[in-house]
């Protein structure tokens, strides 16, 4: 779960991290006030809060949106609020966004901090060897993914430990290897013990400040800020839950998330259903081969209630990008009769308007089969993934 | 022969009175697999599937002799099962939960090290040596003995390798799904070892996924064998797109590798079989 910037500076804030002053606005008259708290003569920066980086490349797609991008400069109050104006309720779009956008209901306003030197700050998990990691990279113009991709040395990884202590010598090292000037060795210890700590007391999975500036006298700013919790840890808290924000989730994806289901959509025409993460790409990538796009997967996992399933069919069977439904399942923990079940429930409240192909296997394969075929829906089966992929396309090419 | 469970394995079973945890213990009963005992903090002294139940793994290791457990405790309880499985001393521990926080898996993974009980999973359908044991949800009627060990990181896919060997008219030696999350115990090196070292599996047939760089590292171990049994890899993940939220997005900064051809280019280098079509593994076992 990722929350916004506005929300991110806060937690960091509240570590010791220092973070320009500034705060949130949902009108532009409220834009003008949070901007005079913040400074009293400016220049400030107006904001767009949405979840997604990239935001100062991004573009609007309202023309009266003007051609500025989400992050803007501001030097007078007037142009607060005209700004403002221009920004609010209009839809952003950025590199990670898709062409659709996002929109933008508030903005953070922040006074124009000026600093010298930035550089790239994040803690992550490296998997293979399951290390809490520490990342730091002088950054100029090159996104950080671009850096990571071709320039990976030139990022320091610093392993973390699980207790949130950040040794000396630790701080030495991201010291020299920034050169930080010697005035900002306590602003940084101080900076890297908050995000470590922050990362574990609140069960984080990624942060990233982009950037962090250092000021003349040394100290250290969190210019930006992004956090994304583990789905997996929010049960205990539930004051991170709380910041979720829907309002930027599709109602599918809500739906999906409702029942703990993956769902992920894309620009093809497919709507698949599956039981693993892996069986889902596996699939795509056969679809692909046969020129075919997916235009969404829905994975069950092990979800043993036909009611679940059902409701989660519902969810690709109403998708509007959904010409053709594949489901594929390899029942183990899940059993393939409840699928079945799943289907006809589903089908008699939505209708069956595409073609279906099912493929079954592993346990109750047999009773699933046995319960679709006595449902007279127009089902197709198949044995294998790739026959199920090839029915699917020719059923789809011929009912077009 | 097999590698890391067979008839003689010993298997306490954590978590054995849920609703899945007896379903799936009865049929590895079913199955021939040597369950001895069950543990479920506080029902110590019951008798669940003719199994007695007791309060700690430790109880239940000096009692019925258990070696190896597998765990269907809930999420939010795998780091303690775990750590039990652990200070048990146990040699094996089958963790088939998902969605286990990621902070309790750095915890367990700092707990095995030295440790001298391996884990597979979390989120893994288990292991299972055809004919002879099955821990895990693995649906036990696609297994049959024989040549072929399995080893995959999706849970679905693992079936779907199991198929194409039977397709070749092969069986499996044994058959392991390493995990879906994004922390796993056991990986593909600590697999591909054992099954070089076991004298019944002649091949294996792999499958890697998007994310984490487990593919990688397991090209490189292979790539450095001296006598290398073939192994056929596939690896899931070509049709999504970079940038897409699917997966974790700290793989890039961490490591920088992201895609899955970069995958399937390490494996290929490393002189692994690769194929582009899971469904087509039967015909390159078939032509070994």
């Amino acid at each position: 779960m990722n929350i916004h910037e506005y929300q991110a500076k806060r937690i960091l804030s509240q570590y010791g991290i220092k973070i320009p002053k500034g705060g949130v606005a949902y009108t532009p008259t409220e834009a003008k006030k949070v901007a005079s708290r913040a400074s009293s003569k400016g220049p400030w920066m107006l904001k767009a809060q949405i979840q997604s980086g990239a935001r100062s490349t991004g573009y609007f797609l309202e023309k009266s949106a003007g051609h500025r991008g989400g992050i803007r400069l501001v030097k007078s109050r007037k142009e607060i609020v005209k700004q403002a104006e221009e920004m609010l309720g209009s839809t952003l779009v950025t590199v990670q966004t898709g062409p659709k956008g996002k929109p933008v209901s508030r903005l953070y306003v922040e006074a124009y901090t000026r600093v010298g030197q930035i550089f790239y700050a994040g803690v992550a998990v490296e998997r293979v060897s399951a290390a809490l990691t520490l990342l730091v990279a002088p950054i100029k113009d090159e996104e950080i993914t671009n850096l990571a991709i071709n320039h990976p040395e030139k990022i320091l990884r610093v392993p973390l430990d699980l207790e949130g202590e950040t040794t000396k010598e630790q701080v030495k090292e991201v010291m020299e290897f920034l050169k930080l000037p010697p005035r900002s060795a306590k602003s940084l210890e101080r900076f890297i013990n908050g995000l470590h700590r922050v990362f574990l007391d609140y069960d984080a999975q990624m942060i990233e400040i982009n950037p962090v500036g250092v000021q003349r006298n040394g100290e250290l700013v969190a210019l930006d800020a992004k956090i994304s919790f583990d789905d997996n840890a929010l049960y205990r808290h539930g004051d991170i839950s709380r910041l979720r924000d829907d309002y930027e989730t599709s109602e599918r994806e809500l739906q999906a998330a409702k029942y703990k289901f993956n769902y992920s959509e894309f620009d093809g025409s497919i709507g698949c259903i599956v039981n693993g993460d892996g069986i889902a790409l596996a699939a795509m990538d056969l679809l692909r081969e046969k020129g075919v796009g997916t235009a969404c997967f829905l994975n069950v996992k092990g979800g043993v209630d036909k009611d679940k399933i059902a409701s989660g069919i519902k969810i690709i069977m109403t998708n509007p990008r959904v010409e053709g439904i594949l489901i594929n399942v390899l029942g183990g923990f899940l059993r393939c009769n409840l699928i079945a079940d799943g289907i006809i429930s589903a089908a008699s409240e939505v209708g069956l308007n595409v073609p279906l192909v099912v493929r079954f296997e592993g346990t109750n394969k047999d009773e699933a089969k046995e319960i679709l075929q006595k449902s007279k829906l127009p089902i197709i089966m198949a044995e294998t993934m790739e026959e199920a992929v090839n029915l699917l396309v020719q059923a789809v090419e011929e009912s077009d | 022969m097999s590698i890391l469970v067979n008839k003689e394995t010993r298997v306490v079973c954590q978590g054995i009175t849920g609703t899945q945890a007896t379903f799936h213990i009865r049929r590895s009963l079913d199955y021939g697999t040597k369950v001895v005992s069950g543990v479920t903090p506080g029902k110590g002294g019951e008798m669940h599937l003719g199994l007695p139940v007791f309060n700690t793994v430790k109880e239940a290791v000096a009692e019925t002799g258990a070696n190896a457990s597998v765990m269907y405790v809930p999420a939010p309880f795998v780091k303690s099962a775990v750590k039990e499985a652990v200070e048990a001393e146990l040699d094996l521990a089958v963790c088939i939960a998902d969605s286990v926080p990621l902070k309790d898996m750095l915890e367990i993974k700092s707990m095995l090290k030295g440790a001298k009980t391996r884990l597979i999973g979390p989120n893994t359908p288990g292991i299972i040596t055809p004919g002879e044991a099955r821990l895990g949800i693995f649906p036990e009627n696609i297994h049959t003995p024989g040549k072929i060990g399995v080893v995959s990181r999706s849970s679905t896919l693992t079936y779907e390798a199991v198929l194409e060997t039977t397709r070749a008219g092969e069986g499996q030696s044994t058959v392991i799904g390493l995990g879906d999350d994004m922390l796993i115990g056991m990986d593909f090196v600590e697999v591909l070892e054992r099954f070089h070292a076991d004298k019944n599996t002649k091949a294996i047939v792999l499958i890697g996924q998007l994310g984490g760089t487990f593919e990688e590292v397991a090209a490189a171990y292979y790539k450095g064998l001296k006598k290398k049994k073939p192994v056929i890899a596939f690896v899931a993940g070509n049709a999504i797109p970079f940038g897409h939220k699917m997966g974790y997005a700290g793989d890039v900064i961490t490591r920088g590798h992201i895609s899955t051809q970069d995958k399937k280019d390490a494996f290929a280098e490393a002189g692994v079989i690769v194929v582009d079509n899971i469904n087509d593994i039967h015909l390159r076992l078939s032509e070994l």
